[in-house]
């Protein structure tokens, strides 16, 4: 079973995850594009961002959920910001990360591994489409925009 | 009603005589098996469980199918369970959902063949599974705010049922369950009070002891279910009962229910608040009927004011597009009016679930439970710090009153003024309204050609196919990101029926089952966008739909995992410094994945899938809704992003 509450709280885990990383541990701004050289292997990387389930919070191409992909944190200017981020409290603290995203500790993600991860990441490039280029959101909205009166013809009609 | 007799009653008779016959030898039914255990025999040790008697092979012969039936040897001209059925019939009740139970197969043939036509109002329909039943009838009484009936075989039934009954009272649907209980028959099947395992969740149950009172009691379930706080009834038949002769008694006339309103001084009050207004505002929740949202837009219309509604997230709230919904031209409101929700002024609120906890002791027992204090995402939250107490009162049932007063209040003067101010609130509810959308779309590109499908793009791709329907969302949509909520346009008491009440699962697909029984002669098209993990909770409600042809688009968002608790439990592997690679097991649904489009042709229904290309979707989706609206259920397998 899955509680409203429980999915409230993941509600305010994702956003909290968000807030976290953009104050965290990276101080370069909301960059675009790594500032030191990627240096592990995405093929590596991507074996792993699927086995410790990273693609359940942030999707399989980290578009979607809790996206980064055209929003890169701060935490993922560079392998070290994003290996400090990573780990937060995990190797002095675990039960108290210093976000709501689960820390990793040395122990259960080696540098290596984050590394590789890292560069698996760092191959998402922004698919979706601009706005203006995708017919049917537009359509959406195009409808939208037609005065209201009609929308509502109907809905306060008997119902049987 | 047949005298009951405390060593063998005529039903266990019978029923052995019929056993007994068709196997070729002389019955006998031994005392042990029809008579109610005493506390010493029942009793092993201090603490020990009471002991039921095991099943007899006559007993286990009957329940099987090996036997002759009982019921032609007995004859009566105007059986009980007929009455019982006509009571049903003048309350307008349109269905009834069960899986068989020979505890209620005298009320079973009543429904099938009594009438002029027979089954037909309440039509039976098949479940299969008790769970199912009753969120089918959860699920109808939220798409039109009244019941429909689910039948429940004995003490089995009944738990079987358990965990739906708890949600819909959680949900306050009203649902009218009846019990079929018999007492000569399997004892671990009967209880001397059937209703108590349910109680605690159940707004009000009976067990009447005479024919005349079973048709009295389940008027009064009936009402109950209705009165708010509406919620689920359950009557106990015996079988004895159903199969009596019911001779010249008569069918009691049905009188419904009296609900209290609004006194008329608070609705002069209110009136006058409302005409008195620069710019008056109506925070319109959740209410009971369609004809409470009716009175809602009148009111609103009459006075010129702005409305909020819930229409995005539960059924009976104001119309999303109506011109007076949004903040309107200003968001300074000098007197705002709370319907089903707390307001600034003045709100009137009907008893909730903790007014059930002072009901009749003596009928009802140890009371109601109501959400825990202190839980987060309770209906309706918690007042503002500065709102005035509500009165606890219907606002459904007091709305004409007001309506009333409004009319006899208004003057020329102010009804100029009000519709002066209702083009302004138009002009600015529909520009909030685009602003709104226009950011919202910006956001649900996001991934919009991913593979797997972006949920965002099965709600976009979902709504131009059916904006010109008649359509209803009726399944939660907060597991696949809640994208109808900004995508689409709520306008009808029942375009989105909301969460699961409880929070648990399997509710989806049996719910959407209900609201496509509300759908069906209604001329409208019900949405399920079903999450994978909850499907497999009871998907034979899927053959359900497909027997009864039942107008329902099922649009899988088939993350394949219980997606939720993948995601709490990698948190608690990480913060315990585990890793998260093991995160997946027992939360997944993999090795093998599974395949929901075979799973619905198994059950007989149109299908197809997994899609995995978002191009492929669209086109999916409108053979989706074509054969929905040729009354054919359909669906759909969409391999999704997680979230």
């Amino acid at each position: 079973m899955v509680s409203k509450t429980f999915f409230i709280v993941a509600i305010v885990a994702l956003v909290a995850v968000n807030q976290a990383a953009q104050r965290g541990g990276g101080g370069n701004g909301n960059t675009q594009a790594p500032t030191s050289p990627v240096t592990g292997s995405s093929v590596s990387g991507k074996a792993l961002y699927y086995s410790y389930s990273c693609y359940a919070c942030h999707g399989y191409n980290g578009e979607t959920g809790r996206a980064f992909v055209g929003n890169w944190s701060s935490n993922l200017a560079s392998e070290d910001s994003f290996i400090r981020f990573l780990r937060g409290r995990a190797n002095v603290a675990p039960l108290t990360p210093s976000t709501s995203m689960p820390n990793f500790a040395e122990n259960t993600m080696s540098d290596k591994q984050a590394k590789d991860i890292y560069a698996y990441i760092r191959t998402f490039k922004a698919a979706q489409p601009e706005v203006k280029n995708i017919p049917l959101l537009n359509q959406i909205v195009e409808d939208a925009s037609k005065p209201s009166e009609n929308k509502v013809r109907g809905a306060t009609r008997p119902v049987k | 009603m047949a005298k009951k007799n405390d060593s063998l009653n005529r039903r266990g008779f019978l029923k052995g005589a019929a056993a007994g016959a068709a196997a070729g030898a002389v019955s006998v039914v031994t005392p042990a098996t029809v008579t109610p255990a005493t506390p010493a025999e029942t009793q092993v040790g201090g603490n020990a469980a009471p002991v039921v008697p095991a099943p007899t092979q006559q007993q286990l012969a009957r329940e099987t199918g090996a036997v002759r039936p009982p019921a032609n040897v007995r004859a009566v001209e105007r059986p009980g369970s007929d009455l019982m059925v006509q009571v049903l019939k003048d309350m307008g009740l349109e269905y009834v959902a069960a899986n068989p139970g020979s505890s209620f197969e005298g009320l079973q043939e009543s429904f099938i063949n009594y009438g002029n036509p027979p089954n037909k109002t309440p039509e039976f329909i098949t479940a299969l599974h008790e769970e199912s039943a009753v969120t089918m009838a959860h699920g109808y009484g939220k798409a039109e705010g009244k019941p429909m009936i689910a039948l429940l075989h004995g003490t089995i039934g009944v738990q079987h049922a358990a965990m739906s009954i708890y949600q819909a009272y959680h949900d306050r649907s009203p649902v009218l369950m009846i019990a079929g209980r018999d007492e000569g028959f399997i004892a671990a099947h009967t209880a001397h009070d059937m209703a108590a395992m349910v109680r605690s969740y159940t707004k009000w149950d009976a067990q009447p002891k005479t024919l005349a009172e079973s048709l009295t009691a389940l008027q009064r379930a009936y009402n109950e279910a209705v009165t708010p706080p509406t919620g689920p009834t359950l009557v106990v038949l015996d079988t004895e009962l159903q199969k009596e002769e019911a001779r010249e008694l008569k069918v009691p006339a049905y009188r419904p229910p009296q609900i209290t309103g609004i006194d008329s001084t608070r609705a002069r009050e209110i009136a006058k608040g409302l005409l008195d207004a620069q710019n008056p505002r109506i925070a319109v929740g959740r209410l009971r009927t369609p004809q409470g949202v009716k009175s809602a837009v009148e009111l609103a219309e009459l006075v010129g004011a702005s409305t909020s509604t819930t229409a995005t997230n539960g059924p009976m709230s104001f119309p999303q597009r109506h011109p007076l919904c949004g903040p309107g031209a200003s968001t300074s409101y000098d007197y705002t009016l709370g319907l089903e929700t707390p307001g600034a002024q003045v709100s009137l609120i009907g008893p909730g679930l903790a007014t059930l906890l002072s009901r009749d002791s003596a009928n009802i027992g140890f009371g109601g439970i109501t959400p825990a204090a202190g839980g987060r995402g309770g209906r309706g939250g918690a007042p503002a710090a500065n709102a005035n107490p509500p009165i606890q009162v219907d606002a459904e049932t007091s709305l004409p009153a007001i309506i009333d007063e409004v009319k006899r209040q208004i003057t020329a003067d102010k009804r100029r003024g009000i519709e002066e101010r209702k083009a302004k609130h138009a002009e600015a509810n529909q520009k909030a309204f685009v602003e709104a959308l226009t950011q919202a779309v910006q956001a649900r590109r996001n991934g919009w050609d991913s593979s797997p499908v972006a949920t965002a793009r099965i709600y976009a791709e979902l709504w131009p196919l059916i904006k010109n329907e008649d359509w209803c969302l009726a399944s939660p949509s907060g597991f696949s990101g809640g994208h109808n909520v900004q995508l689409w346009e709520h306008n009808k008491p029942y375009s989105c029926l909301g969460g699961q009440g409880a929070g648990g699962m399997g509710y989806g697909a049996p719910a959407s089952v209900g609201a496509a029984l509300a759908a069906k002669s209604r001329n409208r098209m019900v949405i399920n966008v079903q999450t994978d993990g909850d499907l497999n909770y009871a998907p034979g409600v899927l053959w359900t739909a497909v027997h009864h042809k039942l107008p329902m688009l099922t649009v899988m968002h088939n993350n394949r995992a219980w997606h939720q608790e993948l995601m709490f439990v990698e948190y608690m592997c990480g913060v315990r410094g585990r890793g998260t690679d093991r995160g997946h097991i027992g939360t997944s649904l993999r090795e093998p994945f599974i395949d929901y489009s075979k799973m619905a042709a198994g059950y007989g229904m149109a299908s197809e899938g997994p899609i995995t290309d978002p191009t492929k979707l669209a086109a999916a989706l409108k053979r989706g809704v074509d054969s929905v609206k040729r009354g054919e259920p359909y669906l759909i397998d969409v391999i999704t992003q997680p979230r």
